[in-house]
């Protein structure tokens, strides 16, 4: 079992053999999965130092140059700290950069709620043509980095920063029940198990934005859940919400989130974070139930 | 070079009076720097090509100065002059700040503080390429109180290049206030030289400075270059000079006629 940062990097690294265009900035982020550029392909390989900001500015002006740039950091830092260069310098000119965040949600538990990224869902997906990924396992990040280095479009990659088993993102526990669980990153091993339980459809959905073809996993549903380990305002669910109501499909929601209304907490480890915020099993299933 | 200012300076004010809005004095302030690039050869350009990967970059990060890089490119002939009295216009083709999808504009202004990081990774991807130009940035001195022109400086140093000239439009005025009684910028070249830059001040406003772009020796530093021109806000107008008051305003009714007189 490796890690999304480690399996993403890898497949970039492996590209990046073949194409001196690939260019890794990093913010100062200490981590194996960059070694190999340093040690064998240090011309491909940028470190800005804690500086977000001038990372993103110096990622736009490499992808002005034709050059394919990956902006690596810990996720709330390198969507919050810079989102404005990120909107006037990357998404004006539609260039093609793709900023990895690790961290997604409240993987770094232990360092407290300032290395959450529980408000980077709401931000990034409002960017015009901006591809938001949160990935779910490490197998899904390397289809992601391929797709990356192929892709003209921006991109926000959101990991997580714990190793996470793999599940299979095709998974269907009931396809015949008429209620589904919807949910992405982290949250899928969780809402797997709420949904083996309760014997509920699950179904994942690793992008946004939701396309209007992507309904038809759900449209025929009586009733949706969405699981994520995220504000509740604008978030995962808020963007299930904007799909449903964009396509005419009328279908009850239910949202089940991080409700931040309750302030930041310092507990630390994330099954207390999980629990505090209701976000654990058994808070889950009681939500649903409506207990 | 003087003759080709003034007719600049007379192309912007019309085009701002005509618009009802520009940024006239920003404008104003830093018409011979960009004389002496386009005009004295300091710039590698082929309007008929703006996208020649050969040519020199040259990035407005002050993106509030657009209808002054737009008269020029038109000048140059990047894009027909009749264009210009769309400015600000409804249908036109630019607005008040830098947009990249005009002929001749590298890169979307209009926020301060990002033009120097963005210069440094158009710098660094000319070395990564083994190419030659040179890549200009002008920034507005008031821009300098923002993080990001730091966190730039400092990487283009570490990363020695020497590819990278930024020019500092020191006019003294930010929006509301002479900057050194709102924050003090100075002593403004010593910071940038203990970041580590080649450091320089001229005048502004005459063939200094075209002198100081041809004297540049980059390639015999292994560093960037900062050329700090001094400056006035609004220069060439006596009643809209060094008066805050005139930010981000174009003339009307008899400021109009006052000004168009003045640039006769």
């Amino acid at each position: 079992m490796i890690s999304q940062r480690d399996a993403f990097f890898k497949r970039v690294y492996e590209l990046a053999k073949e194409n001196r265009d690939i260019i890794v900035i990093s913010a100062d982020m200490g981590t194996s999965a960059l070694e190999p550029f340093k040690r064998d392909l240090p011309g491909q390989f940028v470190d800005c130092g804690i500086a977000e900001q001038n990372a993103i500015n110096v990622a736009a002006g490499l992808a002005l140059e034709g050059k394919k740039v990956f902006v690596f950091a810990i996720a709330p830092f390198i969507t919050m700290r810079c989102y404005e260069q990120i909107r006037t310098s990357i998404c004006m000119m539609n260039l093609p950069v793709t900023i990895v965040g690790v961290g997604a949600g409240v993987s770094y538990d232990e360092s407290g709620p300032t290395h959450w990224a529980v408000e980077d869902l709401s931000i990034m997906r409002t960017l015009p043509k901006m591809m938001v990924y949160s990935l779910s396992d490490a197998e899904i990040a390397e289809d992601i980095a391929k797709l990356a280095t192929i892709s003209a479009a921006t991109m926000y990659v959101r990991m997580d920063r714990k190793i996470l088993p793999r599940i299979d993102s095709n998974i269907r526990i009931n396809p015949l029940s008429d209620i589904v669980i919807l949910s992405c990153g982290n949250m899928i091993n969780i809402a797997v198990e709420v949904a083996a339980e309760l014997q509920y459809d699950f179904h994942s959905i690793d992008w946004l934005p939701i396309e209007a073809e992507d309904t038809e996993f759900f449209d025929d549903k009586k009733q949706i859940i969405t699981l994520e380990e995220h504000s509740l305002v604008g978030g995962f669910g808020s963007a299930v919400l904007e799909v449903l109501a964009d396509n005419n499909i009328q279908i009850p929601v239910k949202r089940i989130g991080m409700d931040l209304s309750k302030g930041y907490c310092y507990q630390y480890g994330r099954d207390a974070i999980q629990k505090h915020y209701g976000l654990d099993k058994d808070s889950i299933i009681k939500a649903i139930k409506g207990e | 070079m003087k003759e080709k200012a003034k007719e600049l300076r007379k192309t912007v004010l019309e085009m701002c009076i005509k618009a009802g809005t520009g940024h006239v004095t920003s404008c104003f302030s830093c018409v011979e720097i960009l004389v002496a690039l386009y005009y004295g050869g300091v710039l590698k350009h082929d309007p008929k090509n703006p996208k020649w990967k050969d040519r020199d970059r040259f990035l407005l990060s002050k993106g509030q100065a657009s209808p002054l890089l737009y008269a020029i490119l038109a000048d140059r002939g990047f894009f027909p002059k009749e264009d210009l009295e769309t400015f600000c216009q409804p249908g036109g083709k630019f607005g008040v700040h830098l947009q990249n999808d005009v002929p001749g504009v590298e890169c979307t202004f209009g926020s301060l503080g990002n033009g120097l990081g963005i210069a440094a990774g158009m710098a660094l991807a000319a070395k990564k390429n083994r190419q030659n130009h040179m890549v200009y940035v002008l920034l507005g001195d008031a821009e300098c109180y923002e993080g990001a022109i730091w966190e730039a400086a400092m990487f283009a140093s570490h990363n020695r290049l020497n590819n990278l000239v930024a020019i500092i439009d020191r006019n003294h005025l930010g929006v509301t206030d002479w900057t050194e009684s709102m924050l003090a910028l100075e002593p403004l070249e010593e910071k940038w030289t203990s970041f580590g830059w080649a450091a320089g001040n001229t005048s502004g406003h005459n063939k200094n400075i075209l002198g100081v772009f041809r004297e540049l020796e980059f390639r015999r530093n292994n560093i960037p270059t900062v050329i700090i021109a001094n400056t006035t806000k609004g220069g060439g107008l006596s009643f809209m000079s060094n008066d805050p008051k005139w930010h981000g305003l174009a003339p009307s009714g008899e400021d109009a006629e006052r000004a168009r007189k003045e640039l006769l």
